[in-house]
């Protein structure tokens, strides 16, 4: 398979080198708008989350001043119901663009060797031991990264509901969540709903370090393609196969 | 003592007239939380014979039957008395020993597959464990026995319910719940730590009315007692809407009667009607005494400590709450950041000056080639 059509030169290249660079389309809309839609909903979820389980208070039988605007513990509540709402549609979503785009489909080869040779060479690599790696669309750590962090947000989502229906517990809501409640008790989604909220949190901050550095140090364009839904890459990716059609054509941008 | 055989017969037999008894009927028909419409079947039920109860007694504290002979409506009195037929049950009769055992093996006989198991307290699965025997046999022989010829039985009390303070950590007894040991039989669990004495007798009652199980929600408690949260039916929650909250027993907020949230209060995960129907007749409930509620009618909630922090410690690591071992993580891994970027970017900086390097030596070696060309 050559990659020739639509190639185009950089010629911006410190040493002189030309390289020519491909664009590939990877990521459909679905997932762009669900990643952005997350980025927004999980920086809220996580802000009012920890306001609901620590309400502010402003001493000895103070009213909270906030209240002024507003920012009683009530709205925060509503204020993360609703994004959580939000977060839950857009996944939905998610799952759309997961069944009809192939590159929205970038999971682990868990079952090919050769998937865990790479991971154990891009694992070396960040930890400083490797200088550089195979290029690919989506390197094996990211991938096994992005598994972990939709459970997290599945376990999330679920838990979220589940305590949020149980306002009724006749409802269909309750009905459809409310078995959650019934192993452990209500108090046990609580703790686990927070203790998953960090644990998606240093995800995020760990995530967004990565993306940068990969993107400043190792030109992969990671975060213009979560935009575009390309990639402009300088070499054939590793894993190119991912995207390739019924065809065995490569889907460009 | 004079036997009757349904409610409406002991008002006959007391003289007393069927106005009175309708009247009852009602008041019965709104405090078992039924629809006004029902009232016909409550009559009905009424007039029908009583069921035969076996109360039997585990690992526990007694407490819930502390609370139960306290009921104010229905009486406790009317209930035992008038309208179940308590056969057994070791800590009420006046009987005892070789005599009351042997009338407990009468009653399992001669009333198979139609009497009640009330059943207090939890069980230790090891039958040979020596913990909690009952007449020389262990309790969990002993329930097993029971639950065979019974019609269904109930759990009273958290203990029974879920294991109770028995099974919490570390459970030395390995104790658990009555659902646990018995499989194949209805249950009906009655939480709480003790459950409100007018729950327990209208319970009961709604069986000895009907003859069948209250509708049950999915943990299998009665959906009129438990299915509501306390948060839900506080009435102190507009205080925790709008953000107003004691931080201390002792502070204004508290003498004010605002919200125990953040004293560890656990209604927003609590179901029971402490809120709506409130104990010793609607005297009151903890929180209008100003305490948290701790969650009794809940699985695991002695576990769930500490009971004055919102959210309970995860179990066991003694870490502090969940907020602070993630501040720590946070500042670990901010640590770690740096760290890496700072490496990274000397490393790269190392190497793009040998590449430098490389390229400069190679047009070096051109240059002097050319030179030596020419
Ligand atoms: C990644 C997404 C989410 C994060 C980071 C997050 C975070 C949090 C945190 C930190 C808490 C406080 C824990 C507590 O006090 O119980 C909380 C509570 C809660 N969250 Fe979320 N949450 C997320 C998604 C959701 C979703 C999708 C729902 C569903 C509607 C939801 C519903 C709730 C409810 C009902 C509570 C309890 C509120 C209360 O007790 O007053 N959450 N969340
Ligand atoms: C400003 C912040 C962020 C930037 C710039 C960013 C950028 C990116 C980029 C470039 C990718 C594509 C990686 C690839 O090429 O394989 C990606 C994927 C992803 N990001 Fe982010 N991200 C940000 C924040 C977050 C946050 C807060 C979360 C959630 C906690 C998150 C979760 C994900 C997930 C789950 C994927 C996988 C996409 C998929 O397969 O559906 N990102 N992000
Ligand atoms: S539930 Fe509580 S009150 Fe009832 S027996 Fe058990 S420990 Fe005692
Ligand atoms: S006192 Fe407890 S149950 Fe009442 S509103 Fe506050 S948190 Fe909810």
């Amino acid at each position: 398979m050559t990659v020739k059509e639509r190639d185009f030169v950089e010629t911006s290249i410190p040493d002189g080198k030309q390289l020519n660079l491909v664009r590939y389309y990877i990521f459909s809309p679905f997932l762009r708008i669900f990643h952005w839609l997350m980025v927004i909903s999980i920086i809220v979820l996580f802000a009012t989350g920890i306001v609901i389980m620590t309400p502010m208070s402003m001493g000895e039988g103070q009213y909270v001043a906030l209240n002024e605007w507003h920012l009683s513990v009530d709205w925060i509540r509503n204020l993360h119901f609703v994004f959580g709402f939000i977060l839950t549609a857009a996944f939905l979503f998610r799952i759309y663009g997961y069944i009809v785009n192939k590159g929205d489909r970038l999971l682990p080869n868990i079952f090919k060797i050769k998937f865990w040779d790479d991971l154990v060479e891009v694992m070396l690599h960040y930890c400083l031991l490797k200088y550089t790696h195979k290029q690919f669309l989506r390197n094996p750590m990211a991938r096994m990264s992005y598994v972990a962090i939709y459970g997290l947000i599945i376990v999330e989502i679920f838990t979220g509901l589940a305590m949020y229906f149980q306002v009724n517990p006749n409802g269909v809501g309750a009905f459809l969540f409310g078995w959650l409640t019934v192993p452990y008790g209500e108090m046990a989604l609580h703790v686990v709903h927070h203790l998953v909220a960090w644990a998606i949190f240093l995800f995020a901050a760990i995530h967004v370090y990565m993306v940068v550095r990969a993107d400043f140090m190792e030109r992969e364009g990671e975060i213009s393609s979560m935009i575009s839904g390309t990639k402009i890459l300088a070499h054939l990716p590793d894993d190119i196969n991912d995207i390739r059609n019924e065809h065995g054509k490569i889907i460009k941008g | 003592m004079e036997k009757y055989d349904s409610i409406w017969d002991m008002y006959r037999k007391k003289g007393i007239s069927r106005r009175s008894f309708i009247k009852t009927c009602t008041a019965m028909t709104a405090l078992l939380g039924l629809a006004p419409t029902m009232l016909p079947k409550v009559v009905e039920a009424a007039e029908k014979r009583l069921p035969v109860v076996i109360w039997l007694h585990g690992h526990e504290c007694t407490g819930c039957s502390e609370a139960f002979i306290r009921s104010g409506a229905p009486m406790t009195s009317d209930v035992i008395l008038n309208m179940i037929a308590l056969e057994y049950d070791d800590t009420l009769s006046a009987a005892s020993g070789e005599p009351f055992e042997h009338h407990l093996q009468e009653v399992i006989k001669e009333y198979k597959g139609k009497y009640i198991l009330a059943v207090e307290g939890a069980v230790p699965p090891d039958a040979s464990g020596g913990y909690c025997m009952v007449g020389g046999k262990s309790f969990l022989e002993q329930i097993k026995e029971v639950a065979d010829g019974a019609a269904a039985v109930i759990a009273y009390g958290t203990c029974a319910a879920w294991g109770g303070i028995q099974a919490a950590r570390p459970n030395p007894t390995q104790a658990v719940s009555i659902s646990d040991v018995i499989k194949n039989k209805p249950i009906i669990n009655v939480p709480g730590c003790p459950p409100i004495p007018e729950v327990m007798t209208g319970v009961i009652a709604h069986y000895a009315m009907f003859g069948e199980l209250p509708p049950l929600d999915n943990k299998n408690c009665p959906k009129q007692f438990y299915g509501n949260r306390i948060h839900d039916t506080c009435y102190r929650r507009p205080f925790f809407d709008a953000g107003m909250f004691a931080n201390d027993f002792n502070d204004a907020g508290a003498k004010a009667g605002w919200c125990l949230y953040k004293l560890g209060c656990r209604g927003p995960e609590t179901y029971a009607s402490c809120g709506s129907m409130r104990w010793w007749n609607g005297l009151s409930y903890p929180i209008q005494s100003g305490h948290g509620c701790i969650g009794c009618t809940s699985k695991n909630f002695w576990d769930n400590d500490p009971f004055y922090q919102r959210l309970p410690e995860v179990a066991g690591l003694g870490l502090g709450n969940i907020d602070k071992i993630g501040a720590v993580a946070t500042g670990a891994l901010a640590v770690g950041i740096t760290a890496h970027l700072a490496t990274s970017a000397v490393q790269k900086k190392k190497r793009d000056k040998k590449e430098a390097e490389k390229i400069k030596q190679a047009l070096e070696e051109q240059d002097r080639q050319s030179k030596r060309k020419d």
